[in-house]
């Protein structure tokens, strides 16, 4: 290591004027704005399910839909929050997914006694799984882009909540998408992965937000 | 000559292309993170690497900071990071040193007592390697120098030291088990 002095001289030469970050808030809601877009982009290309006015009569889908919007939001400010070292000091609103998440299940208990008699199983699986990670590519990929201007000093976790706000568009559109009743099928193939996006976001914060 | 005052007004300066005042404020930010470092690691070396590679961080992420809000807590934010990173090598490199040293004790335990190897005989073939490689294995297992406080004492590069080190095992494993 060189002299401290010298060190100090060196960094002062090289502090050209620098153009601060945005406002956490402002970058979610660029977020939030540009997978809104997607996502009604998405939605008219592949087509909204035939049958979404009869489901949006029913309580528990809207409490669903409500819950995915909300833990997108939440993920998204969060991932924002997190891509500063100090998380702009805001350590509360950082860890807002955590009780969206915790609402969101008690959102899917309801909705799992309330499907009495279940209803039937589609006939795919795991399609429903790779459609949502295939939707979520674009939107994961631009997060992370952009996270790494900043400097996170909580990599494992903004990693982990950046994918799960990717996933949680990707969950929205598919419920919007696909005709599917059967709340067997949507924990199974729609929302359990997500537990495994987020340890998988947890590896991928470690490779690409590490400074 | 206008009075700079509050480690926020500094840095408001300083992001605007003020050079004295980055340099003014690194200095104080050095002055009130070299106690918190001193508390947290047993050499003054260790302190002063790891406060200029802290003051490094802080000019790469100075534009995370708007002036807005207080420099310090998003100055520890930085040195707990780089801190907790520091350690967490230290420790995975001592793990090293401590894993290669007891493959070298195991390695000879037994011709040890069949040849009558002693502390003296390896001393002595301590003493018969280069004079860089005995230097580097008398610091680290006789005086509990890490490799990189090694390094630095030496004016060498740490990986360098790590392989001195390493070629020095070999060849005082192949000497002792003749």
């Amino acid at each position: 290591m060189m002299d401290f002095e010298k060190l100090v001289a060196e960094l002062a030469d090289n502090a050209a004027p620098v153009k601060a970050a945005p406002h956490p808030y402002l970058l979610s809601l660029k977020w939030m704005g540009a997978a809104a877009v997607y996502l009604v982009v998405s939605l008219a290309v592949s087509g909204l399910r035939p049958d979404l006015a009869h489901a949006l009569a029913q309580p528990l889908f809207i409490a669903e839909i409500v819950g995915l919007l909300l833990i997108f939001a939440a993920t998204s400010l969060s991932a924002a929050l997190l891509a500063f070292p100090d998380l702009h000091q805001k350590h509360r609103l950082a860890f807002a997914p955590a009780w969206m998440f915790a609402l969101f299940v008690l959102v899917m208990l309801f909705a799992w006694r309330a499907d009495s008699p279940p209803a039937p199983l589609p006939v795919h699986s795991f399609e429903c799984t790779l459609s949502i990670i295939l939707f979520s590519l674009l939107p994961a990929a631009w997060t992370f882009y952009t996270m790494r201007r900043y400097a996170s000093t909580n990599y494992y976790w903004a990693g982990s909540i950046a994918l799960l706000s990717a996933f949680s568009i990707g969950a929205l559109w598919i419920r919007l998408h696909e005709v599917n009743d059967s709340i067997l099928h949507v924990v199974e193939w729609h929302y359990l992965p997500m537990i495994a996006a987020g340890a998988l976001g947890v590896w991928l914060g470690k490779v690409l937000l590490k400074w | 000559m206008e009075e700079i005052t509050g480690m926020e007004e500094l840095m408001r300066r300083s992001l605007g292309g003020d050079k004295r005042a980055y340099a003014e404020l690194l200095r104080e930010t050095a002055r009130f993170l070299r106690p918190f470092l001193s508390k947290r690691l047993s050499f003054d070396s260790e302190v002063e690497d790891l406060l200029q590679e802290i003051l490094i961080s802080i000019h790469k992420a100075r534009h995370t900071y708007d002036g807005k809000r207080p420099y310090k807590p998003w100055v520890y934010a930085i040195a707990k990071f780089r801190l907790q990173d520091y350690l967490r090598m230290h420790y995975a490199d001592h793990l090293r040193h401590a894993e290669e040293l007891s493959g070298l004790e195991e390695n000879l335990q037994d011709d040890v007592t069949e040849s009558g190897i002693s502390y003296e005989s390896i001393s002595a073939e301590v003493e018969k390697l280069p004079e860089k490689q005995a230097t580097i294995l008398q610091l680290m297992h006789q005086e509990g120098y890490t490799a990189k406080e090694v390094a630095a004492k030496m004016g060498m590069n740490e990986s360098a030291v790590k392989v001195a080190a390493h070629r020095a095992y070999k060849v005082l494993r192949q000497k002792l088990e003749r």
